[in-house]
């Protein structure tokens, strides 16, 4: 699979494997570039408006967005990551090496910064908007590397693309079925692990999220790194899962029930098809 | 019920100056059966309560050919296929069942409304007693009965004749015989299979590879190399052997999961006997069919190490050789031994060395 | 020749008479025609279950004309695009064919579906109703036998029915099949291997099951029904208490027209249920499952609510394997898959087949019952038969205890404890309860019946005491002598004022006279209240 990836028109947008040392030295170059630029460019005022941005140049050369997202960080996650993102003990992992990815999972989904600790985050409203996460996913990207998503326009295109073939459609049902639905459920809507734990719903994810679930493997989801699902199999996979969400013809028979399988089919009998039928017998045989 | 009638015989239908009624009585009668109530419900014809009773019917009625009706033109019309069309029909087709449940539904719904509501309030009031006969037959009868049938084993001569009896035995019972050798027999088929059984048998053993090592594959054939799972990633594999991802080796799913390094120093180290040598660096490779009922155990959290099964709840420590800490199973997954051939893919260097999926009668 | 005419208008009469000369149908129809049944509406509830199975029958047929239980691999080319190109089963196919390439066919698979549920769901509460008012008692042990197996076949046919279209799901409930009977002691992989001929999932398993869902059990449900009616009609039905009825007779309306209009009435009403829930529920939408991969698994595996109670005794029974070691050998293995699966549904079969003969026995009851019991004049039974389903609901929720544990997010693990511990205390917590309520129920009766209905009217007696008048009940057989305590007959009393219930006349004035009264009620003492109060009551309001 991996050597067909450089063919594969997806895996040009994601950076990895060999081609990230190089990258790095590129990210690092380009950085200090746009952060001088930047700096001409909105002069004192900005460094007057955005004291953390000083501070920042001081230690390590970030971009302009990384700093921003530093100041973020530096806020609302450094009580349990630690300083630079070096974890601390019993309260936070550290983040160094788990990518962008991985950060913008966690925010954009609202898990991240975690209310208390719990079995598992829940996603929730997130508390930074998608240029935030952004900027938080691109310092953490700058203190240790790892794993980085697609811009989001490429993504949705690829989706789009996967979407529109009934061949591709189908291997991304596949693919879900082995790789996905044992823990996601077929109807994507989730289910129980242990003790607590669950494997969440997707019925509201984005294309985004669900590519950065499977690269990054947040909590107990195993990863499925682009050596494993190539970027078109996991295009394929989230066409697929936006199928069954979005469209309105995979649920021909009526009402869902959820597609929580068998469990709510035997509430319906009982509470609809009996419940409504033994209010029939009771007018049948009644005087009135 | 004490009021004379008159005997059967004393009844005369033909008479003239009968109604209906007496007749239906009389019939009753016979049968057992008093009609101790009988009252119409609208003596005087053409009441406004009766006639709003009337209307009623009609309305349920008519209401009934009018959703049968739609039914029948909603089946022909309205759009049915998955798929096809512009985009009109797209957004009608998700509502083709249902419409055909509703008009069908209120069609059925009102005919039985109807039908009850003509019973209930249309049908005369009625109170009718029958008589239970229902206690045993007289002894009179049962001695009859009991003699008839001892008769018979008097007239076939069972007792006088013992040795035909026997005779008749010993050759149906053979014949009886024919008919359970004929189901079991055409039916019957032993666990093993060239001399193994097969319940000790997956598709990891060599011999199903022309007696190589066989590879580890994906469900479409290509094998796995170790650069294929990332740390913390799991990937369900299948004998590379022809139709090795079919049904027709449905006990030979693996889960191999590629553990983080303190994880895979502490499966090591716990490693049981029969364990030891299975493990390839950081990889593991476990059955994925539950040992407690055979279900794909495949939820791997891959921070507890757990392995959950969706059938049943079992939950298996991965770093513990597989051993089950919660739920209905009672034994360890058995443990693939895996290892990486010159080729850099990763094969099974045997067969599972413990029958994989659920527990039986003759399992060690 | 000269043409004969025929007279139309004595044609019916005339065929009449050519068919009686024939079969002497005269009688026996008249007295079908004749034929008393009491109403009741907890009488209608088995005709719930005989309804579903002809739209069973019906649906089933139509589901046949276009099914084909093959395990012949083939390449979905069909409509639904999903799954277009992927390899699957014939069985799977013609599955997907029918949702989405036969006219109506996902309507009447789900038709098909809904109905097996109500089917079964009529059964279960069919058999509460018999149970809990003693009409199981003789002389109708053997229809209550022929009932729990009924309830067995059902379950048979309904999980044949789940395992034919070999998706995803039907395949595993297919696995865990062959799972439990491998665990059977000795014979375990001989009867496995022979019923799939072969190891799991083999290729002839569906073809055998589609036999036995379409032909063997059917038949023996046919046979079954057949009997469990002919015997109805031959003993006739039970009945409520109330006047005029005895264990001698039966009281209500001749089964023509009255009883067939309200029966085929509510035949047609059933019928609308089971069609608006296939219309309007989506039931196993089988194109979300797939086919059946031996890989491949889902959260949320579950069987159909009938079969979910064995699901959840196989979750919570814990993992006790019994082993043999001998001093040669590998030993042998009782799996513990085993008691829950193949040893509980004996138990649960064996224990409702016997329990008619059980309770007579303890009772020392040989009578023939034609009168049926209120659940609270049977203590023991009611809270036995609570504690029954008692145990059965804790089951049934253990086996969809994963779906509960997602969605109000409490703890798998915990769910699985809760169900081992409310196993061992949960029934008995409902035969006390019961057991309280059935005499509470009983006492309240006794006070109405003693003293009369509450009225919520206070008086003050000249000494300045308070006192609630009570409403007396009129006498069981009409006459104005209801001012002293009256004798339980096993009657609805009634409990509200001037709603007298059954006591009182159901037609009035007509009625009561003509009605025989049951067991003439024993005078008992005097009580305080007296016509005055009655006077007082009925004039007040």
């Amino acid at each position: 699979m991996t050597s067909e990836q450089s063919k594969r028109p997806l895996a040009r947008l994601v950076p990895g494997g060999a081609r990230a040392a190089r990258g790095k030295l590129r990210r690092r170059l380009s950085a200090a570039v746009r952060l001088v630029a930047a700096l001409t460019l909105a002069g004192g005022l900005y460094t007057a408006y955005a004291p953390g941005v000083g501070r920042a140049e001081e230690t390590v050369k970030l971009s302009e967005s990384a700093a921003e997202g530093k100041a973020i960080y530096e806020v609302s996650c450094i009580t349990c990551h630690g300083r630079n993102a070096q974890g601390v003990d019993n309260r936070g992992p550290s983040l160094i090496g788990v990518g962008s990815a991985a950060v913008e999972f966690q925010v954009n989904t609202g898990r991240m910064p975690l209310a208390r600790q719990e079995a598992q985050a829940e996603r929730k409203q997130p508390q930074f908007n998608e240029d935030q996460a952004a900027q938080l996913g691109a310092y953490i990207q700058e203190l240790g590397g790892g794993p980085q998503l697609p811009s989001a326009e490429s993504l949705n295109e690829e989706i789009k693309k996967a979407a529109g073939s009934d061949k591709i459609l189908a291997h991304g049902g596949e693919l879900y079925r082995v790789n996905c639905s044992s823990c996601h459920a077929f109807s994507t809507g989730g289910g129980a692990l242990s003790s607590g734990k669950f494997a969440p719903s997707l019925k509201h994810s984005t294309n985004r999220d669900i590519y950065a679930a499977m690269l990054t493997g947040p909590q107990n989801m195993p990863v499925f790194g682009n050596n494993q699902l190539s970027p078109d199999d996991k295009a394929a996979i989230i066409a697929y899962i936006q199928d069954l969400n979005k469209n309105q013809a995979s649920d021909p028979g009526g009402w869902n029930l959820g597609r929580y399988g068998p469990v709510p089919e035997g509430l319906v009998i009982f509470l609809v098809g009996i419940a409504a039928l033994v209010f029939a017998t009771l007018w049948i045989a009644g005087k009135s | 019920m004490t009021t004379h009638h008159p005997s059967d015989d004393e009844f005369d239908a033909s008479d003239a100056s009968l109604t209906r009624f007496d007749l239906v009585k009389e019939g009753a009668r016979r049968d057992g059966v008093q009609i101790v109530h009988y009252a119409p419900r609208f003596p005087v014809p053409g009441t406004r309560a009766e006639r709003r009773i009337e209307r009623l019917l009609a309305f349920l009625f008519l209401l009934t050919g009018l959703a049968g009706t739609a039914f029948v033109v909603a089946y022909i019309a309205w759009p049915w296929k998955y798929g096809e069309g512009d985009s009109t029909y797209r957004s009608l087709y998700p509502y083709y069942t249902p419409v055909l449940g509703a008009t069908l539904g209120l069609a059925l719904l009102t005919l039985g409304l109807g039908i009850v509501v003509w019973s209930k309030k249309l049908l005369p009031e009625e109170v009718s007693i029958q008589e239970r006969h229902d206690g045993p037959s007289d002894s009179t009868e049962q001695v009859l009965t009991a003699a008839t049938i001892l008769n018979m084993g008097d007239e076939l001569g069972l007792k006088r004749r013992r040795f035909v009896g026997m005779a008749f035995l010993a050759g149906a019972a053979p014949l009886g015989a024919v008919a359970g050798a004929l189901l079991v027999g055409s039916l019957i088929k032993a666990p093993t299979q060239n001399g193994d059984n097969i319940f000790f048998t997956t598709g990891w053993d060599p011999k199903y590879n022309d007696g190589k090592p066989v590879r580890l594959t994906h469900e479409d054939g290509t094998p796995i190399r170790p650069a294929d799972v990332s740390v913390g990633g799991q990937i369900t594999v299948f004998p590379g052997i022809p139709h090795g991802a079919s049904n027709k080796w449905a006990d030979s799913p693996t889960l191999l999961i590629h553990l983080r390094e303190v994880d895979a120093e502490a499966t090591l180290s716990k490693a049981k006997e029969i364990n030891k040598g299975s493990q390839w660096e950081n990889f593991v490779a476990y059955s994925k069919i539950c040992t407690h009922a055979g279900c794909p155990a495949s939820l791997y959290e891959q921070q507890t190490n757990r392995l959950l099964c969706p059938c049943h709840q079992s939950q298996f420590q991965i770093t513990d050789n597989a051993r089950p800490i919660f739920g209905p199973a009672s034994r360890a997954l058995p443990q693939l031994p895996i290892t990486v051939d010159d080729e850099g893919y990763f094969i099974a260097t045997s067969d599972y060395k413990i029958p994989v999926g659920p527990a039986f009668w003759e399992r060690p | 020749m000269k043409r004969r005419k025929i007279d139309v208008r004595a044609l019916p009469a005339n065929s009449a008479k050519a068919i009686d000369e024939r079969f002497q149908a005269a009688t026996p129809l008249r007295r079908l025609m004749n034929k008393v049944f009491p109403d009741h509406w907890s009488f209608l509830l088995g005709e719930i279950a005989l309804y579903s199975f002809v739209v069973l029958l019906l649906s089933g047929i139509f589901l046949s004309l276009f099914f084909d239980p093959s395990l012949r691999e083939v390449v979905y080319e069909g409509s639904y695009a999903p799954l277009r190109g992927v390899e699957m089963s014939q069985a799977y196919n013609t599955a997907l064919h029918i949702s989405f390439d036969v006219r109506g066919g996902l309507f009447m698979r789900q038709m098909h579906h809904w109905a097996a549920l109500l089917f079964m769901a009529a059964i279960v509460v069919h058999m509460f109703r018999i149970f809990f008012t003693g009409a199981f008692r003789k002389p109708r042990e053997a229809n209550w036998i022929v009932g729990v197996l009924l309830f067995w076949m059902g379950f048979l046919e309904g999980f044949g029915g789940y395992s034919l279209p070999d998706d995803a799901l039907s395949g595993t409930g297919l696995r865990i099949a062959s799972a439990i009977m491998l665990s059977i002691p000795i014979v375990g992989t001989w009867v496995t291997t022979s019923l799939f001929g072969g190891e799991f999932p083999g290729e002839v398993i569906l073809d055998r099951l589609y036999i036995v869902h379409v032909l063997l059990v059917p038949g023996a449900l046919l046979g079954l029904i057949s009997v469990h009616m002919g015997l109805l009609v031959k003993q006739k039905h039970t009945q409520w208490p109330g006047p005029g009825r005895t264990n001698e007779n039966v009281v209500g309306v001749r089964m023509f027209p009255g009883f067939a209009a309200k029966a085929g009435g509510f035949f047609m009403i059933v019928f609308a249920m089971i069609a608006a829930l296939a219309g309007l529920f989506q039931i196993n939408p089988i194109w979300l499952f797939g086919p059946y991969k031996a890989a491949v698994v889902s959260a949320a595996s579950q069987p159909d609510w009938y079969v979910m109670f064995l699901d959840g005794s196989t979750r919570l029974f814990p993992a006790w394997e019994i082993r043999f070691d001998f001093f040669y050998g590998d030993g042998y293995t009782i799996p513990a898959i085993f008691w829950p699966t193949v040893v509980l549904p004996g138990i649960l079969t064996m224990l409702p087949i016997f329990y008619p003969f059980m309770e007579a026995r303890f009772t020392k009851d040989k009578a023939v019952h034609n009168l049926l019991q209120r659940p609270r004049d049977n203590p023991l039974r009611t809270a036995l038969g609570s504690m029954a389903i008692a145990f059965y609901v804790v089951l049934l929720i253990s086996g969809g205890n994963d779906v509960f544990a997602d969605k109000f997010h409490i703890s798998l693990n915990a769910m699985t404890w809760a169900g081992r511990i409310g196993i061992l205390i949960i029934p008995p917590l409902a035969y006390y309860v019961a057991f309280r309520i059935a005499l509470g129920l009983q006492q309240h009766d006794r006070e109405v019946l003693a003293h009369g209905v509450e009225t919520g009217i206070i008086r003050r007696l000249p000494d300045g005491k308070f006192v609630e008048i009570h409403q007396p009940l009129p006498s069981a057989n009409g006459h104005e002598d209801g001012h002293h305590g009256l004798d339980y007959a096993g009657w609805v009393v009634p409990k509200k004022m001037n709603r007298l219930g059954a006591l009182a006349p159901t037609v009035k004035g007509f009625f009561y006279p003509i009605e025989k009264a049951g067991p003439a009620p024993k005078p008992r003492q005097l009580d305080s209240d007296t016509d005055r109060d009655r006077e007082e009551i009925t004039s007040g309001h």
